[in-house]
């Protein structure tokens, strides 16, 4: 896919002295250079999501052993009749070739199959868990931005052991595997004091101890690339500027050099969806949560190809999407963009 | 692969609490004297939930420990292998075995409003038996089913092709339990989700399925037709019943200990003393009935087609120091691969093949086995003396299995053999183990009937078509476990399935390891929380206090 190219920074930050264009194009030009930048976007997306789903279909193709037998499980005793029947109707009697030539049509025409442990629609299993999902994950974010923002605004440039508290609180949060830490959380908080529910997604305390679960590792990459953005901005001309201007410190940071540092947080917008994402199998597990990571989890382990390839696909596309969007929002933030952006 | 559950709670709760309880060191069961109170709902942390309710497709036990609370059936069995009037009132099986008529009891009626009557009956087992339905259990308990006749409005006639004894043990499963033919007909590929769709005669009615996180049972008001025997007639005592899906052992344990759940499953051996430790709680232990978790040794793969290679690995386990220590003295070692509580178990195997190194090593020598190379394992004509038992995928591996394996090879290395072990996938591991590729695989089956022994030993059940991983081909064996399918005699059959057990034991195709055992921990506010032969929990007689 497109990325963009930045080159190098003119002297003065972005937001005090806006970098003039040089050389404007005519209107049907830009028009013609956006349309192919579009055009160029889809056609990389497409081919990213392709090979997702191809790879995900010969991951599971190329296995050794009978399909059927895998996906029976070790305990049944399916008659050679059912055995027959779950060949033709998953039609593992057919060619790989054609297998994946049937795949890729049911994708292109949106059919994700059936299920086949759960025999039913995946894009209604996949459609079930989003909401619980989106609502984890967001949560997640919100509390990781929100902390990370104090954390690296608070300490940034300060005194030695402020700042050096801070690293460690951040490599331990980074380190800490969420499995483990679900568990700690919920023998404090919901086994000991039974402040929160042991689990569950019905209610809005159910969703606090497995958003911090998630929020934590995150929060921690978050803090520790602010503060170095922030402490970068703290040193640029225009926040002496800004100083001579005679603003508060706060305001310096808060105003001024927080939103110079923010750039890179938005560069690591795919980083964060696949943390999110991945982090939630471990999160749903433990806390009993219905969501993609349990849906993952549990397609994976039973065998069931329809839901793990969706889900794939499904990541892929959410990918694409995301970065899509970076995109988009550096060329909103940041004015200097605009016109390489085209020229991709 | 879970058989028969009773209800018969006054008639056999002797038997049931000598049958649980003997030698458990002082469990409890919550079988209370004070009188029930209707109201009330009850949490169950389970550890998995199933991949799909439908009881006619899956094979899981949780999917049947559910459904049992929502579906009924014809008959229902108690622990010493005899069968109790349920839906059926009464019932005429013809001498050949061949065909078996059911007289159904009046009155009963679907949640739906459905009648249940002879239509009812055919509808359900001809959607098990057909291939569509894709079903990976229920239809071999239908074995060779060939239809059922309608005779009237409360009488049908379900035939087979041959003698079919197993068949009443079966019928007396939640596996063969009813659906609505009204459901059946507008809802049957949506059965596997669950929740409201599934619309059976049962105590309870399923009111909805959240994934990953919970079930909901809710109170049948109509119901008045449990099995006979049962402790009470009327609609269940609870209002609801909530199933919690809790996968992670110490997250359930934690949810029992802080009255977050009132009851949790699979309770893990470690944490049985401090859950026994708290006043408010008991915890309840009953063995399961069918194959125990045993180690078949596989007798057409050399060096395991000579009998005393296979005796040697049998006798050089020490299973009692073994299955102790891994499971902290919670589950019993065995000594027959059928259970204690299922019926026709042979108890003269106790004690007739101990821990025995040094006769292990004697066998080996007798068999030519007789160098020994470089790191000690010993070696016929310069080729070592190794044995495959691979791994089972991870994700199937329950109960520290892989630990007590790494037990296993640690006694046998000490009599100069070698096991490995390699990880395989699931598909890879099913195709080449019913190729008989390897030397020794393990597993375990909870049935009520020992008809398993059939599934097990029986030449025809050789993989892929059963689980005779052992691959015995022996003429006794199979003459004996058709004789005790095509005869209802209690005394004959067990029997014949003694004589099996001797033969597997004494031919070392089979090496029976521990018995397969529930561990509830359960609040004591929760009463007369029966558990049937089959270790499943049922709720139509439970009732709460405080609550």
């Amino acid at each position: 896919m497109a990325t963009l190219e930045r080159s190098a920074p003119p002297p003065a930050g972005p937001g005090l002295v806006p970098a003039a264009p040089t050389g404007r194009r005519s209107a049907g030009q830009s028009a013609r250079l956006v349309l192919r930048a579009v055009v160029h976007r889809l056609v990389a997306a497409a081919v990213v999501v392709l090979g997702a789903a191809t790879l995900a279909f010969l991951g599971l193709a190329l296995l050794p052993g009978d399909p059927v037998a895998r996906l029976l499980g070790p305990v049944t005793t399916a008659s050679p009749a059912v055995r027959a029947q779950i060949r033709h109707d998953y039609l593992f009697d057919r060619p790989v070739a054609v297998q994946y030539l049937h795949y890729l049509d049911s994708l292109v025409h949106l059919r994700m199959g059936e299920s086949y442990q759960l025999q039913q629609p995946v894009s209604a299993l996949l459609a079930d868990a989003l909401g619980p999902t989106a609502q984890l994950a967001g949560a997640a974010l919100a509390l990781a931005l929100v902390g990370a923002l104090v954390v690296a605004v608070a300490t940034a440039g300060r005194r030695r052991g402020w700042r050096a508290a801070a690293t460690v609180v951040e490599l331990v949060a980074v380190s800490t595997p969420s499995f483990w830490l679900g568990i700690v959380l919920l023998t404090i908080f919901s086994f000991h004091f039974r402040i929160f529910p042991v689990a569950g997604a019905d209610s809005v305390s159910s969703l606090v101890l497995p958003a911090i679960t998630l929020a934590l590792p995150v929060g921690g990459v978050l803090s520790q690339v602010l503060r170095e953005g922030l402490e970068t901005a703290l040193a640029e001309p225009f926040v002496i500027t800004a100083r001579a201007r005679g603003l508060r410190e706060s305001a310096v940071r808060m105003r001024h050099a927080v939103r110079h540092a923010a750039l890179p947080l938005v560069t690591l917008t795919g980083w964060l969806t696949g943390t999110l994402l991945g982090g939630a199998v471990p999160v749903e597990t433990v806390f009993g949560r219905p969501g993609v990571g349990a849906l993952v989890l549990d397609a994976v382990l039973s065998r069931d190809m329809p839901v793990v390839m969706a889900v794939v696909v499904f990541s892929a596309l959410l990918f694409v999407v995301l970065s899509t969007l970076v995109d988009l929002v550096y060329l909103a933030v940041d004015p200097r963009l605009r016109t390489v952006a085209v020229a991709v | 692969m879970r058989g028969v559950r009773t209800r018969l709670w006054v008639a056999v709760a002797a038997a049931v609490a000598s049958l649980l309880f003997a030698g458990c060191g002082g469990s409890g069961s919550t079988a209370s004297s004070g009188k029930p109170a209707a109201g009330g709902s009850a949490t169950y942390a389970i550890d998995t939930a199933p991949t799909c309710f439908d009881l006619h497709v899956n094979a899981q036990d949780v999917t049947a420990e559910i459904g049992r609370n929502v579906v009924d059936s014809l008959v229902s069995a108690a622990p010493d292998g005899t069968f109790h009037p349920w839906l059926a009132s009464s019932w005429q099986i013809t001498p050949d075995l061949r065909s078996f008529t059911f007289h159904l009891r009046t009155g009963v009626t679907f949640s739906d409003g459905t009648p249940f009557d002879a239509a009812a009956v055919k509808a359900n087992f001809d959607r098990i038996a057909n291939p569509a339905t894709k079903s990976r259990y229920a239809a071999s308990l239908l074995g060779p089913y060939t239809g059922t006749q309608v005779v009237d409005a409360r009488t049908v006639t379900v035939r087979f092709s041959r003698a079919f004894a197993p068949f009443l043990p079966a019928a007396s499963t939640a596996y063969l339990g009813f659906y609505s033919p009204k459901t059946l007909a507008a809802n049957a590929d949506k059965l596997c989700g669950g929740g409201p769709v599934m619309v059976g005669t049962g105590p309870f009615t399923f009111e909805r399925y959240t994934k990953n996180q919970s079930i909901v049972l809710r109170r049948n008001p109509a119901y008045r037709w449990p099995a006979d025997g049962s402790r009470h007639v009327g609609p269940a005592y609870l209002d609801t019943v909530t199933f919690r899906i809790l996968p992670e052992n110490s997250v359930r344990v934690g949810a029992l200990q802080s009255r977050q759940a009132d009851i949790a499953r699979a309770l893990p051996p470690v944490n049985v003393s401090a859950v026994r430790a708290d006043r408010r709680l008991s915890v309840v232990r009953a063995n399961q009935p069918g194959e125990v978790y045993s180690i078949y040794l596989n007798t057409t793969r050399a060096p395991f087609d000579d009998v005393r290679v296979r005796r040697a690995v049998q006798l050089g386990v020490d299973i009692d120091a073994d299955v102790r220590t891994v499971y902290f003295g919670q589950y019993d070692r065995a000594w027959s691969p059928l259970s204690p509580t299922s019926p026709g178990y042979d108890s003269a195997l106790v004690n007739t093949w101990r821990f025995d190194p040094a006769a292990a090593g004697r066998l080996l020598d007798q068999a030519g086995w007789t160098g020994r190379d470089a790191q000690g394992f010993r070696t016929k004509g310069g080729k070592r003396l190794t044995l495959v038992w691979p791994l089972p995928p991870r994700e199937i591996i329950r109960e520290q299995r892989d630990v007590l394996g790494q037990a296993f090879q640690a006694d046998l290395k000490k009599i100069g053999i070698e096991v490995t072990r390699p990880g395989l996938d699931l598909g890879e591991y099913a195709t080449r183990g019913a190729a008989g590729e390897f030397q020794m695989s393990d597993l375990a089956w909870t049935r009520f009937d020992p008809d398993i022994l059939r599934l097990f030993f029986n030449s025809a059940s050789r993989p892929p078509s059963g689980q005779n991983a052992s691959f015995l081909h022996d003429a006794d064996v199979d003459a004996w476990t058709l004789s005790g399918a095509a005869t209802t005699d209690q005394a004959r059959r067990a029997q014949f399935y003694r004589q099996v057990q001797q033969r597997v034991v004494t031919q070392a195709a089979v090496v029976p390891v521990y018995v397969e055992t529930t561990l509830l921990g359960v609040n004591r506010r929760v009463h007369d929380l029966g558990i049937d032969p089959n270790g499943w929990t049922s709720f139509h007689d439970v009732w709460v206090t405080g609550g």
